[in-house]
């Protein structure tokens, strides 16, 4: 009798360690954590990831959400300081209990938080800072989605070179000195080499510079008339301002960030209809379905602030949230990274290419399309369709 | 009631405090931070480390601004250099951690000659404008010299052990840094009643005068400098051990200002007070956080649309509030609650 007690107990034990849940996993709910930059200068990117999480949330759960689990967002500031992303996640793992990880921002938050990410398994996708950092070396848990700045560049270049290029064409370009701005370079470098452009100046700026007068008198001084635009949102704009002062005319390739509508309001009264590229749809009905059906979720002020954070965002909890439904009602971190691994063709209607992580960099969504700002009204109009560069 | 102070001895000349009570207090609270990590929850040991990181910079920058009088925007410099030494000793070179935090330290000590040495002649606001400089120039070499620093890519810390013990992870962390905390304390308090901190503090009061009295100026100045940087850079490998992760980004100027603000909040001048405004600096926003979480309601437009930004203006209230009411800081607050504890029922 007693033996068999200790048997039955030792099966029961045994039993519920198979089938213990991990983290934010309950009958009703799966917590998703967001660490987001929610304060500061760059807070309405964060707000746009926090509302494709949003988003990408409501619609998962009025369908019956994951298996009949219901996603709860958990977001956090960092205000763009990695030590505060670091501090952040580890009250998300070790207070809020997530689950896994979806909203990020920038690559050094990124990195900051990766220790945190390896040793807790979590399941990440990373949507908002496709940097070679991040999957280079490949982190098991980690997956991430966009093309790099290199692609963008060079797809934008080769647009311009094949299509837009003026007579006796003179390439430049301005980037950021950090890691972000290597990529920049990285990609103009390509063209440069790739087409035989000429190579009229290449210049750097300290992150943080607003004013950027000297660097394009320099460009004007080169005869740059085709620029790659490395700065981003105020600063793009106050090149372009001082170009437009100097009445320079230049065809221009510019970082996504600037298709987002308040980087349009800074930089299309200078009047260049700048080319973009990024690995998410800007226009077409793709964007305007989107748009539709988040209505239902979002109020009219929140649909302001939508933007291409916004889509990457609910592309990357979608592809978690499929697979998460592939392990069933036993959900466990180390089943979701195994399905993630396996995703392919992943159908994103029509906002991104495909998404599939079967590849040894657990990497996607790395084809660029390239879009035309029309500087007069202020929209986006798609110039290819997304390509692999 | 005490009414004086008779020392019998040279040990009773030297010891911290004759205080029989001090002492228990001071017993009791190191208890308390060692009894912490068995009752309380990871995050908020992350916390703590975090806290205590900031106690160990901020007494660093006080022995500097608030005991010589020498303003400095450069903390986050010097922050950086020891992060970055200590790094990359540990993982460039296969130091021991034993070995590359106060290495990290020395290195940032030896670097501030650099800014001490220009700086010998400067007050005020131009002293503070040439160490501002000095936080710009080092992230811009730290950018372009990838050979030695990894350049943009930033630098991944791990493999610290000490006796076999992981210290970049929990309890083992937290007992690492509150050892580093409490030597740090004792070496700015033992250096501040010292002949050399008395010299400080004259160099504050007047330097003209603190000369006059043949106190080398130059000599001083250099030290105070190349102690407080020491102490800094080694705030910056704890903090490389904590984050385990490193790049320009972690050491934003932003760092240097919460540097000031939190010794000015404490009490400038005194080391306790630099350690009650850097715990208090770094728990107010979780303070705000939990008040928030009181007393706000989750379902209004205002708190899911605003919360972080009526987070961030609740901190800079907090700070102003105190600054106007409270001007010689926390450390002040604590002196009248005190003399009003003793005095009661009386007035004075």
């Amino acid at each position: 009798m007693r033996m068999r007690t200790l048997a039955l107990s030792a099966a029961l034990l045994a039993s519920t360690a198979a089938f213990a849940a991990d983290p934010g996993v309950t009958d009703t709910e799966i917590r998703i954590g967001d660490v987001n930059i929610m304060t500061g200068p760059a807070s309405f990117i964060g707000r746009a990831v926090a509302l494709g999480s949003k988003i990408a949330a409501s619609e998962i759960n009025a369908n019956g959400g994951v298996n009949g689990r219901n996603i709860v967002i958990v977001t956090e500031d960092d205000g763009y300081v990695p030590s505060r992303s670091f501090q952040a996640l580890t009250k998300l793992i070790e207070v809020d209990g997530i689950f896994a990880l979806n909203g990020t921002s920038g690559t050094a938050n990124v990195l900051a938080m990766m220790p945190l990410i390896e040793e807790n398994n979590l399941p990440t996708v990373v949507t908002t800072a496709p940097n070679e950092l991040i999957y280079n070396p490949v982190r098991p848990s980690v997956f991430t989605i966009g093309a790099s700045y290199e692609d963008a560049f060079y797809g934008q270049l080769k647009y311009i070179h094949e299509n837009l290029e003026p007579e006796n064409a003179v390439y430049g370009v301005i980037r950021q000195e950090d890691d972000f701005g290597v990529t920049v370079e990285a990609g103009y470098d390509r063209a440069v080499r790739d087409f035989g452009l000429k190579d009229g100046i290449r210049l750097r700026y300290t992150r943080g510079t607003t004013n950027f007068a000297t660097e394009v008198a320099q460009m004007n001084a080169a005869g740059v008339n085709v620029l790659a635009n490395g700065a981003i949102i105020a600063g793009a704009a106050n090149v372009l301002s001082e170009a437009r002062k100097l009445g320079m005319e230049a065809q221009v390739a510019s970082v996504w960030s600037e298709n987002m509508p308040p980087s349009v309001n800074l930089s299309a009264p200078a009047g260049y209809d700048y080319l973009v590229g990024d690995y998410v749809a800007l226009t077409g009905p793709a964007v305007d379905d989107f748009i539709e059906r988040a209505r239902q979720y979002v109020t009219e002020e929140e649909l302001a602030g939508l933007n291409r954070y916004t889509y990457v965002t609910y592309i990357g909890l979608k592809v978690l949230a499929h697979a998460m439904e592939q392990c069933g009602q036993e959900l466990t971190r180390e089943c979701t990274v195994e399905q993630l691994r396996q995703t392919r063709d992943f159908d994103t209607q029509g906002l991104s290419g495909a998404i599939s992580f079967d590849n040894d960099k657990q990497l996607s969504g790395t084809a660029i399309a390239v879009y035309q700002l029309n500087a007069a009204d202020r929209t986006f109009k798609a110039l290819t369709d997304f390509v692999e560069y | 009631m005490r009414t004086g102070h008779f020392k019998e001895s040279y040990g009773q000349l030297v010891a911290l405090s004759d205080s029989r009570v001090t002492w228990s207090w001071a017993g009791f609270g190191i208890a308390l931070l060692i009894a912490l990590p068995l009752v309380a929850h990871n995050y908020l040991l992350t916390l703590m480390v975090a806290a205590m990181i900031a106690v160990v910079g901020a007494v660093g920058l006080n022995m500097l601004t608030g005991t010589t009088g020498l303003i400095s925007l450069g903390q986050s410099g010097f922050l950086a250099v020891g992060a970055y030494t200590n790094a990359m000793l540990m993982m460039d070179y296969g130091w021991p951690v034993l070995l590359s935090l106060p290495a990290a330290g020395v290195v940032a000590a030896l670097i501030s000659l650099l800014v001490g040495v220009p700086s010998l002649r400067l007050k005020g606001l131009y002293l503070a404008i040439t160490t501002l400089a000095f936080a710009f120039i080092v992230n811009h070499l730290i950018l372009h010299n990838a050979w030695l620093t990894h350049g943009p890519n930033g630098i991944f810390v791990s493999g610290a052990k000490v006796l076999d013990l992981d210290i970049q992870r929990g309890r083992p962390l937290y007992y690492f840094v509150l050892a580093v905390t409490v030597l740090v304390i004792l070496l700015a308090l033992n250096l501040q009643r010292s002949r050399i901190g008395r010299a400080w503090m004259a160099i504050r009061d007047h330097d003209i005068a603190a000369r006059v009295m043949g106190i080398d100026l130059v000599r001083y100045k250099l030290l105070a400098f190349m102690v407080s940087s020491f102490i800094v850079g080694i705030a910056g490998g704890l903090i490389s051990l904590q984050i385990r992760f490193i790049n320009i980004d972690v050491f934003a100027l932003i760092l240097s200002i919460e540097a000031l603000a939190m010794i000015i909040l404490g009490g400038l001048g005194s080391i306790a007070g630099a350690v009650l405004g850097a715990i208090f600096l770094s728990f107010l926003p979780e303070v705000i956080r939990y008040v928030f979480a009181l007393f706000g309601d989750p379902n209004s437009t205002l708190y899911t649309s605003y919360v972080y930004e009526i987070r961030g203006i609740a901190y800079g209230i907090v700070i102003v509030l105190f600054l106007r009411f409270k001007p010689d800081g926390l450390i002040g607050l604590w002196r009248d609650a005190r003399k009003y504890w003793s005095n009661w029922p009386l007035a004075y």
